[in-house]
């Protein structure tokens, strides 16, 4: 017989993870339909955005909600320097080229942080309400999965918002489009491509400082939720940002049913968003055969 | 002609001996240095590095001083293999130290018994007893001569945390795992011995680390151990779960009367962490051990490396290097036979107190067993040691 309470407990806990997995995917979603360019080294920022949180909070005891507006923009600059320093001269190889620098600048960003904070799991430790659940009946709506998920809603349904409605984002749209129209009526590809890459990467730097505050950082953590992004990206259509978050709401709630009525159900997480994966390209390409 | 011949190569195999003897003993070393396992192969190599130093301030090992070439395994058992056979055939070393995680040990036994090096192994805790079908490192190398285990088996570690648990007078534990060859087998052996002290377990269930790719949301696993509303929760994880295990649980509304955690080591931080309050954990070194070999190595590590040693794996490591060079000194020679002879023979220096190498169920050489654990649980961000009573530094609380 299934608990009822368990299984509502598995909705809420599935609709707030949503948020952050919305965060973390829409910033994927923003490189690879604007930029047209899969960045593996996404999941890297958002581990550099958790160690920034971690080490502001160590060296001057700022609070991650305080911290969010430092390391944001710093990660959009480190973002828009790595746009301009790399990916931009890659831009016209093959893919290859450019999945293999974006997954070596992975690589490095990894080991530089396990050079600076080692490898141990770093806890952000004085903060008491990464605890707090607040008991609705029997169902219980942890207090950081809530926050995390209305901050992620508002930026992803912002970002919506700048995309359709101001300039910087039209020409997004446009460059996203066709890359040559947009040269040929005086956009500057480039700059958009950097507006787009370094948006991406401060995205990723917000998510990184919730992942601070939920979980300890090490320098792998990104890997993990690089990967749900990458489902929910071909879930929502690749370069689709406004199917992300429905796409997010799928993924997360479907795991976390999975997880709840299933024995043992957390250890078949992945298996559900690789079978969501298989299933969705299975669809796909049958629809358009 | 001959005898000039003759007199040339032995005077070459004389210079390439005496080669040999001025460059000493080098010990090859496998740990993960980076990847996430990293926190634990760093004071794996802090350990080594620093019973190096003591070892050669102490004059060496055969008059030479002793040296070490560090491998990185990532935890990766393909990259650990690859680290072991280029320690066998570029380095050539004859003796093997080290080690972490079950799964890179399995990988290694096959290569292990091409090479036959001496093997003194401080990790890989999985054994086969009590799990049929299942042949773990125990079963598969334990009864070869030249492997010396130095971890308690995964059964050691289960005795030892049982026996806390049926001491806290606790009628019922929830048992949470993660789900690969260290929290699998362990969480079975675990309820075994627990249902055996005669204490219920409504639940057994696994969950992926975020070492192994986990994002951290233990929110479904936990939600059903608090349906069983158990006297105690029972975990077994790696150290980066501890952080959203033990939150989530506040988190959740779930209350049980004690927390038991199992990592192979804790985040250096989480002891300041409010939901840390009350949390109890197995640990094989703490540095507010009351013992006088305890507190010398805790002197020098602060003093080498600026910090206490809070993870167990460097006093192990400390201990392995030093039982090498105590056995290989007291053998006179690199032959194996005689340094096995007295690896058998001989009681070895630790942080933890003398120790030596005994049969366990099976294996013909075990380091520590039951008996090198502690539990500890923390008190206003002090790890404070509450059992064994003997040992104890403060009386075990209740999270109640």
């Amino acid at each position: 017989m299934i608990d009822p309470t368990l299984v509502l407990q598995a909705l809420v806990s599935g609709v707030l993870a949503a948020g952050l997995y919305a965060l973390v995917s829409v910033g994927l979603a923003l490189a690879i339909g604007v930029i047209g360019i899969v960045n593996f080294a996404h999941g890297e920022f958002f581990m550099v955005g958790a160690f920034f949180a971690y080490q502001l909070f160590v060296s001057f005891g700022i609070d991650p909600v305080v911290s969010l507006f430092l390391v944001a923009p710093a990660l959009g600059l480190i973002g828009a320097l790595i746009y301009a320093s790399t990916i931009r001269f890659v831009l016209k190889a093959p893919e290859l080229n450019q999945m293999l620098l974006t997954f070596g600048l992975g690589i490095i960003l990894q080991n530089l942080a396990l050079l600076v904070w080692g490898g141990d799991p770093r806890t952000i430790s004085g903060i008491a309400y990464r605890s707090i659940g607040f008991q609705i009946g029997p169902i219980s709506v942890g207090l950081v999965p809530l926050a995390s998920f209305v901050i992620s809603l508002a930026l992803v349904l912002g970002l919506y918002w700048m995309l359709a409605r101001t300039a910087t984002g039209r020409a997004m749209r446009a460059v996203a489009q066709n890359r040559i129209g947009a040269a040929l009526v005086g956009l500057e590809v480039d700059r958009v491509y950097l507006v787009a890459f370094a948006l991406s990467a401060l995205l990723a730097g917000i998510g990184g400082v919730m992942i601070a505050v939920i979980q300890s950082p090490t320098p792998t953590i990104g890997l993990a939720f690089t990967l749900k992004a990458f489902a929910i990206v071909v879930v929502a259509g690749l370069g689709n940002i406004r199917g992300v978050l429905f796409a997010s709401l799928f993924v997360a709630i479907a795991e976390s049913m999975v997880a709840t009525l299933v024995p043992n159900g957390d250890t078949l997480r992945n298996a559900v968003f690789f079978a969501i994966i298989f299933v969705v390209l299975v669809w796909r390409s049958r629809r358009v055969a | 002609m001959h005898r000039t011949v003759r007199t040339l190569f032995t005077l070459l195999a004389l210079i390439a001996l005496g080669a040999a003897a001025a460059q000493g003993v080098t010990i090859g070393v496998l740990t993960p240095l980076t990847g996430g396992a990293a926190g634990t192969g760093q004071a794996q190599r802090a350990g080594f590095e620093l019973a190096l130093e003591e070892i050669n301030a102490a004059g060496g090992v055969l008059g030479a001083p002793l040296a070490i070439v560090i491998e990185d395994t990532q935890a990766n058992p393909a990259v650990g293999l690859a680290a072991f056979e280029k320690l066998m055939t570029e380095d050539g070393v004859e003796f093997i130290a080290g080690g972490f995680s079950s799964g890179v040990t399995l990988a290694l036994v096959e290569s292990f018994r091409t090479f036959q090096p001496i093997v003194m192994w401080i990790g890989g805790a999985v054994s086969g007893i009590g799990i049929d079908g299942f042949d773990g490192i125990e079963e598969l190398i334990g009864q070869e001569d030249w492997f010396f285990h130095v971890h308690p088996w995964d059964y050691h570690n289960v005795e030892a945390a049982t026996a806390f648990v049926a001491d806290t007078g606790s009628q019922s534990v929830a048992l949470l795992h993660e789900d690969s060859a260290f929290g699998g087998p362990g969480s079975a052996g675990a309820q075994a011995l627990i249902e055996g002290a005669g204490l219920t377990v409504p639940l057994r269930e696994a969950f992926t680390s975020t070492l192994l790719g986990g994002t951290g949301d233990f929110r479904a696993a936990i939600a059903k151990a608090a349906a069983t509303d158990a006297d105690l929760l029972y975990w077994i994880g790696y150290d980066s779960d501890v952080v959203p295990l033990t939150s989530q649980v506040r988190e959740l509304n779930y209350n049980p009367q004690y927390i038991f955690g199992a990592p192979p080591g804790w985040p250096t931080e989480f002891a300041a962490a409010p939901e840390a309050q009350c949390v109890t954990g197995l640990i094989g070194f703490l540095p507010n051990l009351p013992t006088p070999e305890a507190a010398a190595f805790t002197t020098a590590y602060q003093a080498k490396f600026g910090a206490e040693p809070d993870n167990y794996f460097s006093a192990l490591a400390y201990a392995n290097l030093w039982a090498y060079a105590d056995a290989i000194n007291a053998a006179g020679t690199t032959d194996q036979g005689a340094v096995i002879a007295e690896l058998e023979a001989g009681t070895f220096r630790s942080p933890i107190g003398d120790w030596s190498f005994e049969p366990s169920v099976v294996g013909k050489h075990q380091g520590f067993t039951t008996d090198l654990w502690l539990v500890f649980q923390y008190q206003d961000g002090v790890r404070e040691i509450v059992w064994p009573i003997e040992k104890a530094t403060a009386p075990l609380v209740s999270c109640r």
